[in-house]
């Protein structure tokens, strides 16, 4: 069953070449544009956004290709070597146990970068398919479903989170696993908005009154037509996830070493303030803001894109 | 579409990175403090910012005084309830410690030397003339009162030993108001008597000799009064809020009275103006304050304006002084212009226990090859010189290296197990072991056998432990992930976890069965050896003994503990010691000094300290 209404916008597979005629309404004047397109092109034109991508690339190379290059032991403890200011052989230093801190801030942002990103994969799938059930049917499934995202979200999440990590052992699988399922409830209540409006629409009509059972419903149109509000909302887990790891890091609950995330080697820098070795402190603070900002912006970005409204500007 | 924009519009972006920022900023400005003490006293007296008659005493990170009955069970027998609450309140019938060195000291002792006739079996001690805060004199029926408690309800006190204190009293008598007699089974070396037995003693009040808040108890004179008195007292002694106003507490025979008592650490406390000692407490006010890291409470004492007797955490000494100097020697002091540095290194030993009653690891720990290959990767040197910065010694066994003495044998000096990776290595394969240096090293030949893993232990069983370390504390921090990385290049995999002392202290106790889960658990400090302050170790490593965390056992080495209490001389000394650092009951690590004291410019008393943990407040002043 095809979506009646994609139909005004996936009209042809065509790439139109050079600008697009505009008419003075704000509607394309000539051929329509697929919505990949379209929201490619806004995105584009943010250049924010752009920057945002560079970024959160660059975030990427230095964290999982430069470990390649810059080969450090970043589990053996080197006693002899500890807090040693940067230069030759240690260009950010050491840190207290002897790891090198250049090295470290790599398979730290790996850590972090990996549970930011999976943790919001977990948290928008699971969001996303209770949300559209409970959208979807509506009555008395929607109203237990919805009483069960309002009861987990009155437990503030760092509560909830460090009462977890104080009675399972922090490890990187865990941290993913806690921080997805405790992230999904906002994404649940978003795409279940989106389904109410969405199952009374036409096509979703139509689909019933050809015979189409209630989960093909959901899974072939309502899920697919809240992928935007979706995509949006996981770039803000993510940033979510990364700032959440960071915190319980800071508090001293987060990945074991000798694993470790940028927020656990802030928090070990901070007992060497006094001392002031700035180099535990300043590079994996600097690093979280960075990606975190650029995860942001890459969202507003995204945001940008699949809003109908913008795209028609 | 439309309610994106109520979701993720604007303002949650905008929140997102102001909270990313605020991690940061949290980080620079160091804000992880937990104490909420940090408005600084009075201005007054002779050092600038600070109240000449209140002194602020710091507590350990952490580490707070939840204990105040003196009859302490082992999960609540700590220095920080010991030292910095029931001594200033109720004083121990013997004092140790004098005037820094480790000691008994006659002047702040409540009794005489005792005097032994009859062949060394009758103990005679004559208490001198104290009185309780209620104006009643202290007396011979109250050393009964702990006596009697003792025998009723030994095992639990944590400084009990089967066969010793009060076992080994045949008989005992006041005959008169200030004095008692005890009659013991046989001749003990009198040293040991005095330091390990009667120095376990505290006279307790008639005021607590109650089975309720109305209900008098005849403990003092009948010991099968006892458990009623117990059941109440101990019930009292769990309810710490009430600690400031209970009238049980209000008794006292110490130099100080307790005023405020908050279970978040908060103390403080008044000089008893019925104390009966020597010197007299000047101050107006004598202050705990708690913090839960090391950094926190270093935040604090850079203002300078508000602790008096503080530490300074050793990672913020930039360099290590000389490794040749004592772990009391003072070495570059960066809090020069308000503090004076006063290392204070206790007599004790560092260690954390294993439990050998482990249902599912305890078997591996019963192996003395694998405590062998544990104990040969703790770099005790290289924790020394890095994280502690030479603020500590080595520990090899159970008589402390500092200061030195001649109870201690060449074979501590020269330790048995140094650091050595491959020597760790060597004694896991050499006994049926396949080492997964990175991984997880498996018993590949079960049996009792020579050159197998041993009695318990199945094919396939792994060398993956939990061990719980005192968070708060960089050192520790420090040492325990150094030996988590050691212990992995030989496929022992530690899990290790930070919790906060009492949590650590009140987990790794004795225990057997079933539930008895823990461990590994590391405390930090190891013991100080007091109330058993010659070195025998009979509270710690004697089969059953209260202290004894791991239950350890081991008949030959109660065989040479019990020499050691009834033969005076070195020889005795070095037999057990000699054979209990081989035979490793627990993990050696170093013994750090204790704190780095910083004492406030101007503040007297305070810069000689106890090597027993013990503050003397009543004696500081400006």
């Amino acid at each position: 069953m095809s979506d009646p209404g994609r139909a005004e916008v996936e009209v042809s597979g065509e790439v139109p070449s050079g600008p697009v005629p505009v008419a003075v309404s704000g509607l394309p004047a000539g051929r329509a544009k697929s919505m990949f397109r379209l929201g490619l092109e806004v995105f584009i034109q943010n250049r924010l956004a752009i920057v945002g991508i560079v970024v959160l690339a660059l975030a990427a190379l230095f964290c999982f290709v430069a470990p390649l290059f810059y080969r450090t032991d970043q589990v053996t403890v080197n006693l002899l070597e500890t807090n040693l200011p940067p230069g030759p052989g240690h260009p950010l230093g050491t840190d207290e146990t002897g790891y090198d801190q250049l090295g470290r801030l790599m398979v730290g942002g790996q850590v972090s970068l990996a549970i930011g990103f999976a943790a919001a994969i977990i948290a928008t799938i699971v969001g996303t398919v209770w949300g559209a059930i409970a959208g979807f049917f509506g009555g008395l499934v929607d109203a237990v479903m919805m009483r069960i995202v309002d009861a987990i979200l009155s437990i503030p999440i760092l509560f909830l989170l460090l009462f977890i990590v104080t009675i399972v052992r922090p490890s990187v699988p865990v941290m993913i696993f806690v921080l997805g399922l405790t992230a999904w409830l906002v994404p649940a209540r978003l795409v279940r908005g989106e389904s109410l409006t969405l199952r009374v629409r036409e096509f979703v009509q139509a689909v019933r009154v050809m015979g189409g059972s209630s989960w093909h419903s959901v899974l072939r149109h309502i899920m697919p037509n809240v992928v935007g509000t979706v995509i949006v909302n996981a770039t803000f887990q993510v940033a979510d996830a990364i700032l959440l790891i960071a915190y319980l890091g800071y508090l001293g609950l987060g990945i074991s070493p000798p694993a470790t995330d940028w927020g656990g080697m802030l928090s070990n820098g901070t007992a060497f303030i006094f001392p002031n070795y700035w180099w535990l402190i300043y590079p994996p603070g600097i690093l979280i803001i960075v990606v975190v900002v650029a995860v942001n912006l890459v969202g507003d970005g995204l945001r940008d894109s699949v809003e109908v409204r913008l795209q028609r500007r | 579409m439309e309610k994106l924009r109520t979701h993720g519009g604007i303002r949650k972006p905008i929140f997102r990175i102001f909270g990313s920022i605020a991690v940061v900023l949290l980080a620079l400005t160091g804000c992880s403090s937990g104490s909420g003490n940090t408005s600084p006293t009075a201005t007054s007296g002779n050092a600038p910012g600070k109240a000449a008659d209140t002194a602020t005493f710091a507590e350990p990170p952490n580490t707070v005084p939840n204990w105040i009955w003196p009859f302490s069970p082992l999960a609540d027998f700590s220095v920080s309830n010991s030292s910095y609450l029931q001594y200033l309140l109720f004083r121990p019938m013997y004092w140790f410690g004098d005037n820094g060195k480790a000691q008994i000291s006659d002047s702040l002792s409540m009794a005489a030397e005792p005097v032994y006739s009859n062949g060394g079996k009758t103990v005679t001690i004559k208490l001198k003339d104290y009185k309780w805060s209620n104006g009643t004199s202290v007396t011979a029926q109250n050393v009964m009162f702990w006596y009697n408690m003792l025998k009723a309800e030994k095992t639990n006190y944590a400084a009990y030993t089967p066969g010793q204190f009060p076992d080994n009293i045949v008989s005992v008598s006041t005959p008169d108001a200030k004095t008692i007699v005890f009659t013991t089974d046989k001749a003990y070396s009198q040293q040991w008597f005095l330091y390990n037995q009667l120095s376990t003693i505290t006279p307790m009040p008639d005021a607590w000799d109650m089975t309720s808040a109305t209900a008098k108890g005849d403990c003092a004179t009948n010991e099968s009064g006892c458990a009623a008195v117990y059941k109440y007292l101990i019930s009292q002694s769990k309810d710490l809020p009430t600690y400031a106003t209970n009238p049980l507490w209000q008794v006292v025979d110490g130099p100080f009275k307790l005023t405020k008592f908050n279970a978040d650490g908060h103390l403080t406390f008044v000089p008893n103006p019925t104390y009966s000692g020597p010197v007299k407490a000047s101050l107006k006010e004598f202050i705990e304050v708690p913090f839960t890291t090391d950094d926190a409470e270093f935040q604090v004492l850079r203002g300078g304006s508000t602790i008096d007797v503080g530490y300074l955490p050793t990672q913020d000494l930039t360099a290590a002084k000389p490794a040749n100097t004592g772990p009391a020697e003072a070495g570059p002091n960066p809090l020069s212009a308000n503090y004076t540095l006063a290392p204070w290194f206790l007599y004790g030993v560092n260690y954390f226990p294993i439990n050998f009653n482990n249902p599912t690891v305890g078997p591996i720990f019963k192996q003395l090859y694998f405590r062998q290959a544990l104990q040969s990767v703790v770099d005790q040197p290289g924790i020394l010189s890095s994280a502690a910065k030479n603020y500590g010694v080595e520990t090899t066994g159970p008589v402390p290296l500092y200061p030195d003495s001649p109870l201690i044998s060449q074979t501590e000096r020269n330790n048995p197990y140094p650091f050595s990776i491959a020597n760790a290595k060597k004694y896991l394969t050499d006994n049926g072991w396949t080492v997964n240096a990175g991984g997880t090293s498996v018993c590949a030949k079960p049996g009792s056998s020579a050159g197998e893993c041993g009695a318990g232990i199945a094919a396939g069983a792994k060398m993956d432990f939990n061990l719980q370390y005192a968070s708060g504390n960089q050192t520790i921090t420090t040492a325990m992930q150094s030996l988590k990385s050691n212990a992995a290049q030989v496929g022992i995999t530690l899990n290790i976890t930070p919790a906060p002392f009492n949590t650590v202290t009140g987990t790794a106790i004795p225990c057997s069965g079933k539930t008895c889960t823990w461990q590994m658990g590391n405390w930090g400090g190891g013991w100080v050896y007091a109330p058993d302050y010659y070195p025998t170790g009979e509270v710690l490593w004697e089969t059953g003994a209260g202290s004894n965390s791991g239950s350890y056992s081991n008949p030959a080495i109660d065989k040479l503990i019990l020499d050691t209490t009834t033969q005076s001389g070195t020889a005795v000394m070095q037999a057990y010691e000699d054979a209990l650092a081989k035979d490793l009951p627990v993990i050696w690590q170093p013994n750090y000094t204790y704190s780095l004291t910083e004492v406030a410019n101007g503040l007297q008393g305070a810069t000689v300290q106890n090597p027993y943990s013990a503050i003397n407040p009543e004696e500081w002043h400006y």
